[in-house]
């Protein structure tokens, strides 16, 4: 007997029913093993079922008879096989390059009516899968790259939503502009990062990526073309800016952008992450920089960044503030460490990794050809490739904690030890978040902690691999470990990766949760779009 | 001749995690079943909560059918010659007591893959680019299918292996594992524990748990002693020292051959060419001889094996055996003495249950392993253990020239 499998699943063997209930999606039955199994953590299925398939062919015959290219190929699927994370695999059953609004409204409605699942990708930079097609459509949104127009006067620029961020740096500095602030990665996409929110050292000064857009274009899950901003369509405009796809495709933006300046960057050392993390709140909530953030060897060598677009503020931060930081400079910090591993020589690997680690990564945040006067001359290219270099790995592994101000110090803490308790070498990254008050309806769904006022912080854990091979699940279960202070401290998750399916409810609440997903089914009555993302 | 992307052979939790990695990933995959699904299978059924983790986030929540009652398990007591017991919580909760025969089905129907069952292995072929495999239906045709890859995933008898390694079942020493079932009078065991005797009279391996409203009582030992009197042996111990009263032995007794040493002394069979073994076909096991979790995740990391060998154009072969690393660095942990003692590498914690301990207890406790592990000093593993447990000290691994 040769059979395959559909779901809803009731076979009958030898007269015992075994009956495999189906579930709806965005709800989590009962668990039948004990209340308190997993430690009553209420676990769901992260990884995908596989879309079973039916009416395909249908449903290309009709996208085809409408001119929509629909490519089947091993060749064309595979490339999207997974994403930045390296740990989800999954193959479309085909795949659509977007070509404009009017394209894609057209497959949405094709996909609701044919119910076929349709995965939205940009650069594909997702950590947990999101960007992974596990049947179904998989639309490619790189092919709407286009900078629609500059608008010098009024600081805005439109544009496809499809384009890197990198590449829209290009454009802009052509005429001396530069976007706010966006992801310190050369392929993540302006869409995937509204959709998510999307952070940048100066992201205390300017909010994170998602709020600088004034303005969009949105295809909505039934295939509606609508223009959205706060001021029309602003419900919509809501729920799709930080809304993880699932309430309407983005395919052109409207942004805020800011003329371009070269960026002074400069580096103090600390030995402490509370005294870290306290200068940084400190220099944030006064405004003294414009580019503010912690990068860590482990727990042993804290570096506060900050960094300046003029002399003048450069100036009057070291005229007033550098003796009210606690961190040193590299001397002072040099002796402090040699002094620390004199008395603790069996660690010794441990300082040799700290001296090869600043020997290659700190000239790649200062090399001579992005330089001039002192000044990186474009931090989308020094620090997107430095990130690449020294942290890129066949899987990117960098599971976040978003917290209040009050509660960041404890979760770096404690997030620190999940770290020390599974990798030997790791770094962490934190930035602060300027909060928008009247955007306070955007973050709902979002990243953005609930309780969170003015300021966000975000801290992202990120192991450092190297050419040691983990399984999926090692790394899987340091990701949960992380995820799981940030259930136990009542934050969230910022960036992408952390707010993913399995976590929502726990760190939302069912109340929001239940709100949005009602939302999503009326505006996607097939659940077509980006499906079990996270609901 | 049929061509499917792989074939796995057998249908259970290691099949299931394999068979579903690769189906995510869009490649044919055909499992091949000797029983009529779904199969019964002998197992305590007591999973880790790092084997339940891995089912709810690939296959979703457990149906009620895949659990026998009680549906879960708080820990495992320890029990002593010496009358000392030390119960352990796991660590991640409790966890399910799984009903061997729908949990396997289950996870094989929510993977997705096509499933041929009622039909055994006749042979392999390697031809360096594919893969021949004949089968046979129940009462049916021989058929040859073409295959890119084969994983054998087919149990700690496994035909898979015996194939690829014919000498295999010589080397290694072999256990018999037996369980019957009974009515019970009075039971002053916790239902809430999976039990474990370290008593050098009882047997190599020695157990019992309630499960649907009867108590097992279950015994391992070499294979060629007599199951009836050392099962025996051990009811009228439970029963004296106890006070476990049953009722004589239900018919449905069951028994069969388990390989707990290949992890032991860190002995893993892994496959070759483009055939890859894996769960406990391959010799993974966990102590207290929990092979489910082991056996989910060494099937899942076979099943990413063949994708990263796909989309990379790499030696099948190399590539398993470059990811399997963090399996069985799990797996072997679990039975070395170093990391007992100071690496927490279980999922319940040993060490502070024993300091737990009043002093007297403890020396007790101490004094009783080790009569306990002299039992198992004909198979001369110390000086393998001692050795692997230095290498893993020193050099952060387990030596690859131990895996086949």
């Amino acid at each position: 007997m040769f059979y395959t499998l559909e779901l809803p699943i009731l076979n009958i063997y030898c007269g015992l029913i075994l009956e495999i209930p189906e579930i709806e999606l965005g709800t989590l039955p009962p668990c039948p093993v004990a209340s308190d199994a997993l430690q009553g953590i209420p676990r769901q299925q992260t990884n995908p079922s596989r879309w079973q398939g039916a009416n395909w062919d249908e449903f290309v015959t009709a996208l085809q008879q409408d001119d929509i290219e629909v490519r089947q190929d091993q060749g064309s699927k595979g490339i999207y096989l997974t994403d930045a994370g390296g740990m989800a695999h999954g193959m479309p059953n085909g795949v659509v390059l977007a070509r404009s609004a009017e394209q894609i409204s057209k497959l949405l409605i094709y996909a609701q009516n044919f119910r076929v699942p349709v995965t939205t990708r940009g650069g594909g930079l997702t950590t947990e899968g999101e960007s992974v097609a596990f049947g179904g459509i998989l639309l490619d949104m790189t092919g709407m790259s286009q900078v629609i127009g500059i608008d010098k006067s009024e600081l805005t620029v439109r544009t496809e939503a499809g384009i890197f961020w990198h590449r829209l740096a290009e454009v802009l500095r052509k005429d001396g502009l530069d976007y706010l602030s966006a992801p310190l990665n050369m392929t993540s996409s302006v869409g995937g990062t509204l959709g998510v929110g999307g952070i940048d050292v100066n992201s205390s000064k300017y909010g994170c990526s998602a709020d600088q857009a004034i303005s969009l274009q949105v295809v909505t899950p039934t295939g509606e073309i609508i223009e959205c901003s706060d001021e029309i369509n602003s419900e919509l405009f809501q729920r799709v800016i930080l809304g993880y796809g699932q309430f309407g495709i983005i395919t052109v933006a409207t942004l805020r952008i800011r003329s371009y300046t070269p960026m002074h960057m400069h580096y103090f050392y600390y030995r402490s992450l509370r005294t870290a993390i306290t200068d940084l709140h400190e220099l944030d909530k006064n405004a003294v920089c414009d580019y503010t953030g912690i990068l860590t060897m482990m727990d042993k060598a804290i570096t506060l960044l900050v960094g300046f677009d003029s002399k003048e503020k450069e100036k009057l931060f070291f005229k007033k503030w550098r003796r009210r930081l606690h961190g040193h400079g590299e001397l002072i910090f040099s002796i402090r460490l040699a002094s620390y591993y004199a008395l603790h020589p069996w660690r010794l690997n441990e300082l040799l990794f700290l001296y090869r680690r600043k020997k290659t990564l700190f000239p790649d945040l200062q090399p001579a050809h992005h330089m001039q006067d002192g000044a990186i001359i474009d931090r989308t290219v020094v620090f997107s490739r430095a990130v690449w270099k020294h942290w890129g790995h066949q899987h990117m592994v960098i599971p976040d904690l978003a917290t209040s101000v009050d509660k960041f110090v404890d979760a770096v803490e404690a997030g620190n030890a999940v770290c020390k308790k599974h990798f030997r070498r790791y770094t962490l990254y934190c930035v602060g978040i300027k909060l928008r008050p009247d955007h306070k309806a955007h973050y709902e769904l979002s990243s953005i902690p609930p309780d969170a006022e003015g300021f966000s912080y975000g801290c992202e854990f990120e192991p450092v691999l190297e050419d040691a091979h983990y399984s999926r699940d090692q790394l899987q279960s340091f990701k949960n470990a992380i995820y799981d202070v940030g259930v136990e401290l009542g934050s969230s998750y910022y960036r992408f990766g952390g707010m993913m399916k399995g976590y929502i409810r726990r760190a939302l609440g069912n109340k929001v949760v239940d709100k949005h997903l009602a939302m999503k089914r009326k505006a996607d009555p097939a659940m077509i779009l980006n499906r079990d993302v996270i609901f | 001749m049929r061509s499917v992307d792989v074939i796995i052979v057998g249908a259970s939790l290691a099949a299931a995690a394999a068979a579903k990695r690769l189906v995510d990933a869009g490649l044919e995959t055909l499992i091949v079943e000797k029983l009529e699904l779904p199969r019964h299978k002998i197992c305590s059924g007591i999973l880790s909560p790092r084997g339940y983790r891995f089912l709810i986030e690939n296959f979703g929540p457990l149906p009620a059918q895949t659990l026998h009652e009680p549906t879960s398990c708080r820990g495992v007591t320890f029990h002593f010659p010496s009358m000392v017991s030390m119960p352990m919580d796991f660590f991640g909760g409790t966890t399910p007591h799984l009903h061997r025969k729908y949990s396997d089905h289950w996870a094989i129907q929510r993977s997705g893959a096509e499933v041929q069952d009622q039909t055994s292995l006749l042979s392999l072929e390697d031809h360096g680019s594919h893969v021949e495999v004949t089968i046979r239906k129940k009462g049916g045709e021989t058929t040859t299918v073409r295959a890119r890859y084969v994983i054998g995933a087919d149990g700690p008898s496994s035909v898979v292996r015996k194939t690829l390694y014919p000498e295999y079942n010589k080397k290694i020493p072999w256990f018999f594992v037996g369980q019957k079932f009974h009515e019970i009078i009075d039971c002053p065991l916790d239902e809430e524990y999976f039990h474990f005797w370290f008593h050098p009279k009882l047997g190599h391996y020695t157990w019992s748990h309630a499960r649907d409203g009867r108590q097992i009582v279950g015994v391992g030992y070499k294979r060629g002693d007599n199951f009836q009197r050392r099962h025996e042996y051990v009811k009228s111990y439970l029963e004296d020292k106890h006070g476990v009263k049953l009722k004589p032995a239900d018919p449905d007794h069951e028994g069969c051959a388990e390989n707990f040493g290949p992890s032991l002394i860190n002995r893993y069979v892994l496959g070759k060419g483009n055939v890859l073994l894996t769960g406990q076909g391959a010799g993974f096991l966990n102590m207290i001889g929990e092979g489910m979790s082991c056996a989910l995740h060494s099937g899942a990391i076979s099943g990413e094996s063949i994708i990263e060998a796909i989309s990379r154009n790499k030696p099948v072969e190399d590539t398993y055996k470059r990811m399997i690393v963090s399996e069985i660095h799990h797996t072997t942990d679990q039975w070395n003495p170093l990391m007992i003692a100071f690496g927490r590498p279980h999922e319940a914690d040993f060490p502070a249950a024993l300091m737990a301990l009043s002093l007297p207890d403890r020396i007790k406790v101490i004094k009783d392993i080790w009569n306990f592990l002299l039992l198992y000093k004909e198979f001369k593993w110390g000086r393998q253990i001692a050795r692997a447990s230095l290498e893993r000290l020193f050099q952060g691994t387990y030596s690859s020239q131990r895996w086949w």
